[in-house]
């Protein structure tokens, strides 16, 4: 398909199997040099699979790898970044308690037996100036934004001269703007000819970065486009393997939608280090109304969703349920008080991993009847109520005692909702309860939302998926820094507004 | 370079590993044990002959190997339920000298009551001493977040000070005052020795008292709240936060429960077979480091780990009663020691599946 | 002789630190490649025994008797090591039971006392016992002379280990790498470092110290052997890595406040000082506890916390 003198990478037949799944199945790619080339997918499409077997990581199980039209086969990590090729990982491999050279200088075996960390600090500040990533190289990582941490991450490998770079999901802890910054860094290497491998499920973004793209679905290659020759629409079926459009779903105003079901006053808090993570937040939620709040990672969402939840103490300020003040910090007052909660990491802390679906459907009620009595479980009970439910929210699972963790993402999130709805709430709060999940799984969540806020729950949705609140919520708080800084009707919303917002830029108009 | 075997990870765990996996570690251990055996000169297989005749062959070997498992039922207890809820206590010795430390007072001070309620009196004193005793270390992990594995050892050795304070150090009440060459600890009253009951051979009370102790903990970890509630925190501490169960102080409670079952022992101790404070033998017999073993090899269960006891007492029995220069000391040490190996190793076996490398491919393709 | 008690003391500290320190500094180099080893009794018992059945058993000059069985022990326990090694790093059993194990099979009633039983170990003196040095006749010098001057050859190779071991981990490259390995071996392996090989390589250094450690007591404290001689002091070096915040310099610094506790009811009963020795037997015990519990706070552990993957298993294809 090309010419083997511009081709940098081209990997044929690549197979990877995991116990239980085929993560890779024949996977074709190829990419050129000087350009940027993106390689799109679902979750579990197999684009981070793919990508540990070009650096090393994971040995393939069958397939042949060529880079300049020389076949290689990589034992290790080592064996790749000396051949030129270096990865910009989605969770970042940085040493917290090391500084920025150290990091970056890490793994070397070219530098000197002894540590000279002010050279490297220099040839660190170079690379930083030259490809515009602003980067103190002296500082520890710990002390890093999530956006500069990135940056150190795209300077190691540069530092180790790779001619080949891979980002995974590069953007999913940066603001639009930031992602625009990191775009015209990636364009800069390419003129360099250097070759990018942009790994990301986000159409737009590859619309916009990308010279050609390479599709990916369950495990397989769908096909290589150019981009300039593609539309969004296209991508996106080729992704999925149907049309797919989420459109805004229109829901008619509910008959209770002037009380007020949750009230935040003023309430402040703090993160786990003891830093202020919340700023006197006020907002409130309707009855039947979706309340969406948008916002980068580590902007305060966990905290104000814990807050909420009763797992974090308020400093300051009151949650009030129907008008009714819920006790801060105590989970059991909130639980008691009506409100559910969907965390962020569902399987490690919304539900018991090696616990039995029978067992973490009744997470929240075991305290009292009918599922124990005088101190003691009641185990007919608990499984009836494991089977009613697990019939109710369609969960796949060979039978109730199954340990959950062995399910998958999807059929954990539905025992989440089970429970969580079977206490009928007066408020959910759902903190990215769609990610990692597959397109049906999505729309399952999606669906049992909101019906549930047809029968008058509220529901305050937090996501990083604009996409998703903009198609889901009736109105969408935007946060930046432990404070709400935007308010707008989803209605009106349009993504650049609240774009900016998002990277604390207040305007007039957002406002 | 591929290496020949690699691990990887099960899916589902078959229940026969259940069963399957002691018994392959105590073959293990003897094979390895063997192997020490005949480098060092010695004929692994008379030495096994002769430990298991010890052991188990006859209805008065039985009842040694019983006396033997009493001590180990109670550590083991202790031991498998605090690594069952997540906390690595390793203080079951200490926590046994305490236990011995509160029985021994009781059976002293309360002479002149009736036998059943001197005998209650040196459970509950038993209980005190070694359930309060660990809630110290429970206590600085809730409060301090200190690593419990050290703060436990180091309380052993404490523990381990004060029966020598006890009885060699000072004239404490539990010396006795008629010993003067060789201190010794002052003999319980005759009311207060433990029962033991003939049915065709001697079983102790105390051993009685483990099977239902080990019944009572069974039934609280897997149909209790509490037991519920403990599962959760050890499978996933930011879910237990998340439901609103107080984990600090259910770490105190476990801690102090796990005390309390190593009291008992240190109550049997001195009610049932030594009927003294025995500062020496106590600290000789590390009680408290074989129930480790015993507990990892019962997989944490606790009617496993009564049967275990008798299994691994028996070996200890065996050790007591050969020992003299033809049967070399620590070799009873050195294969529990070997057991705990092959039985961690072995835990292995549940949670990954061993393939070789070269096949792996084929054998996911049929 | 008729020195103070300051210089007694402090003499014998480091003489009894000593020991703490190899074994300590043993388990700090595990404990940065991020393996817990509480195998480190265990593994002293081992190299104790080993050396002393050495020392009766080689003929020679002294000086060569000495060096082999120092090599000995600490090659025993470093076999030892190997063992735990094997089950925390390619098994990747829980490390805590797996060095319990340890503990347990090679300890005071383990194969030590196996070894002891079945060669005669304690049946005699170790012929060979590393003895205290007086280095450049300054022995005698007041003060400095019995702390400094009168000690063995093994005080005098720790301190060569402390300032090698502080270069290496914080100055050089592979230190470096090391570093990492224990704080987030999945950085390491993204970089190319081999997670396997350094957490190998480094308990089992571990387990050379610890053996180190073993032959001192049983060729220099009490050259004669006795089971389970050692007496807590592998547990206590485990506590002074956290004492030392995994610092060299500060972990000997531990190690001679150790020695000194050890060595205090011995000066006090020699000066007829009436304090009961059981209560100075718990000092080093207690103070462990009381060290722990206030390095545990919240500020300690944030600005010199333990490695960060201490004790965790690495597995590469996680899914």
């Amino acid at each position: 398909m090309n010419s083997n003198e511009t081709v940098a990478v081209r990997m044929t037949g690549i197979v990877k199997r995991f116990p239980g799944v085929v993560a890779n199945d024949g996977v074709e790619f190829g990419a050129r040099l000087g350009e940027v080339h993106a390689l799109l997918g679902e979750n579990g499409a197999g684009k981070s699979t793919l990508s540990n077997v070009l650096t090393g990581l994971y040995r393939p199980d069958e397939g042949h790898m060529f880079l300049d039209g020389h076949e290689v086969s990589f034992g290790s990590p080592r064996d790749a970044l000396n051949a030129g090729i270096g990865m910009v990982h989605q969770h970042f491999r940085l040493v917290n308690s090391f500084s920025v050279a150290e990091n970056v200088v890490l793994g070397d075996q070219t530098t000197s037996t002894f540590l000279n960390t002010n050279s490297v600090a220099d040839t660190v500040a170079g690379l930083s100036q030259r490809y515009s990533l602003a980067v103190d190289p002296r500082a520890k990582i710990w002390q890093l934004s999530v956006g500069e941490q990135q940056r150190v991450e795209i300077l190691k490998v540069l530092y180790r001269g790779a001619k080949i770079l891979i980002l995974d999901e590069p953007t999913a802890v940066l603001t639009p703007q930031e992602s625009e910054a990191l775009f015209v860094t990636l364009r800069a290497m390419v003129a360099e000819g250097r070759t990018v491998i942009f790994i990301s499920h986000k159409l737009d973004e590859v619309m916009a970065v990308s010279d050609r793209v390479t599709v990916l679905r369950g495990g397989k290659t769908v096909g290589t486009v150019d981009t300039a020759s593609t539309t969004a629409r296209d991508l996106a079926r080729l992704m999925v393997g149907r049309e797919v459009v989420f459109n805004r779903v229109e829901r008619a105003a509910h008959p209770d939608a002037h009380k007020t079901v949750l009230h935040v006053s003023s309430v402040s808090a703090t993160d786990d280090r003891g830093n202020q993570a919340l700023h006197e937040i006020s907002f409130s939620v309707n009855a039947g109304e979706i309340v969406g709040i948008a916002g980068v990672s580590g902007n305060g969402q966990r905290e104000l969703a814990e807050v909420i939840g009763g797992m974090r103490h308020a400093t300051a300020g009151t949650i009030l349920i129907e008008g009714e003040a819920v006790k801060s910090g105590s989970v059991r007052q909130s639980i008691a008080a009506g409100i559910a909660h969907v965390p962020e990491d569902r399987l490690h802390t919304g539900l018991a991993p090696s616990h039995s679906v029978e067992d973490n459907l009744i997470l929240k009620s075991y305290r009292h009847r009918p599922m124990s009595k005088w101190s003691v479980l009641m185990r007919k009970t608990i499984k009836s109520n494991a089977d009613t439910m697990v019939e109710r929210y369609d969960v796949k699972t060979p039978d109730t005692a199954t340990p959950v963790r062995l399910l998958s993402g999807g059929n954990v999130q539905k025992v989440l909702l089970a429970r969580e709805f079977s206490a009928s709430p007066k408020l959910l709060v759902a903190a990215s309860p769609t990610r990692g999940l597959d397109v049906g799984a999505i729309e399952n969540v999606r669906i049992r939302l909101v019906e549930a806020a047809d029968k008058g729950v509220g529901i305050l949705l937090i996501s990083e998926d604009l996409e998703e609140l903009m198609s889901m919520s009736d109105r969408i708080l935007v946060m930046y820094e432990g404070r709400i800084v935007g308010n707008v009707s989803a209605a009106e919303a349009d993504r650049e507004s609240i774009g900016l917002l998002m990277g604390g830029v207040t305007t007039a108009g957002a406002q | 370079m591929k290496s020949p075997v690699r691990l990887e990870r099960r899916l589902t765990q078959p229940k026969s590993l259940n069963w399957l996996v002691p018994v392959l570690s105590v073959v293990g251990a003897l094979v390895i044990g063997a192997i020490v055996l005949m480098l060092t000169g010695k004929n692994p297989i008379s030495t096994y002959h002769r430990i298991l005749t010890t052991a188990f062959t006859s209805f008065d070997s039985l009842e040694g190997t019983l006396r033997s498992a009493t001590p180990l039922a109670f550590t083991g207890l202790c031991a498998a339920i605090t690594f069952r809820s997540g906390i690595i206590n390793i203080g079951g010795e200490g926590q046994f000298f305490m236990g011995a430390v509160g029985a021994s007072l009781a059976g002293i001070a309360m002479g002149g009551q009736p036998k059943t309620i001197i005998i209650i009196g040196m459970i509950l004193t038993g209980m005190v001493f070694g359930g309060g005793y660990a809630a110290i270390a429970g206590g600085l992990k809730a409060k301090f977040n200190t690593n419990e594995i050290i703060i436990t050892l180091m309380m052993n050795y404490i523990a381990g000070i004060i029966l020598d304070y006890l009885i060699f150090d000072s004239n404490s009440y539990w010396r006795d005052p008629k010993s003067f060459g060789f201190p010794s600890g002052k003999p319980i009253v005759d009311a207060a020795r433990w029962p033991i009951f003939h049915l065709g051979m001697d079983i102790p009370f105390g051993f009685v008292l483990a099977i239902g102790v080990g019944a009572v903990l069974w039934f609280m970890y897997s149909r209790t709240r509490f037991g519920f509630e403990m599962g959760v925190i050890s499978d996933a501490p930011a879910a237990a936060r998340y439901v609103g169960i107080r984990t600090r102080w259910k770490i105190v409670v476990v801690m102090g429960l796990a005390g309390a079952v190593a009291g008992i022992g240190g109550a049997s101790d001195v009610g049932n077979f030594r009927h003294i404070l025995d500062a020496k033998g106590l600290q000789l017999a590390g009680y408290g480091y074989t129930g480790i073993v015993v507990a990892a090899l019962a997989r944490y269960n606790p009617f496993g780990a009564i049967f275990v006891a008798v299994l691994i007492g028996g070996l200890t029995n065996a050790g007591y009663a050969l020992q003299g220069p033809d049967f070399p000391s620590g070799l009873v040490g050195t294969l529990q020691g070997l057991i705990l190996f092959t039985a961690v190793a072995g835990e292995v076996l549940t949670r990954y599946r061993i393939r070789r490398a070269g096949h792996e491919a084929m054998a996911v393709t049929a | 002789m008729n020195h103070n008690l300051f210089v007694i003391m402090a003499a014998s500290a480091i003489f009894y630190g000593t020991p703490l320190f190899f074994a300590a500094l043993g388990e700090l180099f595990a404990e940065r490649s991020g393996v817990l080893n509480l195998g480190v009794e265990g593994m002293m018992l081992i190299g104790g025994v080993t050396a002393s059945w050495t020392s009766q058993h080689l003929s020679g000059t002294s000086w060569f008797v000495v060096l082999v069985s120092i090599l000995v022990g600490a090659g025993s326990a470093g076999l030892v090591a190997l063992l735990h090694a094997f089950l925390a790093v390619t098994l990747r059993v829980n490390q805590t039971v797996a060095g319990l194990a340890i503990t347990i099979f090679a300890g005071g009633l383990g194969l030590s006392s196996y070894f002891a039983s079945v060669w005669g170990v304690a049946a005699r003196p170790a012929t060979h016992p590393i003895r205290i040095l007086n280095v450049g006749g300054f022995a005698d010098a007041p003060i400095v002379g019995p702390i400094l001057f009168h000690q063995t050859i093994l005080t005098y190779f720790s301190w060569v280990l402390v300032v090698v071991s502080t270069i290496y981990l914080f100055r050089t490259r592979i230190g470096l790498q090391l570093r990492a390995v224990g704080e987030s071996p999945q950085t390491a392996d993204a970089m190319g470092i081999n997670v396997v090989k350094y957490r190998y390589i480094h308990t089992v250094i571990g387990g050379l110290l610890a053996g180190i450690g073993g032959t001192y007591y049983s060729l220099t404290v009490i050259p004669t052997w006795v089971d389970g001689m050692t007496k807590g002091a592998g547990w206590i070096a485990i506590a002074l890595v956290i004492f030392g915040f995994w610092r060299p310099d500060l972990t000997l610094v531990g190690a001679y406040l150790f020695g000194a506790f050890q060595s205090l009811s011995l000066i006090l009963k020699a000066r007829n000082v009436h304090i009961n020795g059981d209560i100075l037997n718990a000092m080093p015990f207690g103070m462990t506890i009381i060290i722990l519990v206030v390095v545990s706070g919240g500020w300690a552990k944030r600005r010199l916390g333990a490695p960060a993957s201490l004790g965790v298993p690495y597995e590469r294809e996680e899914r």
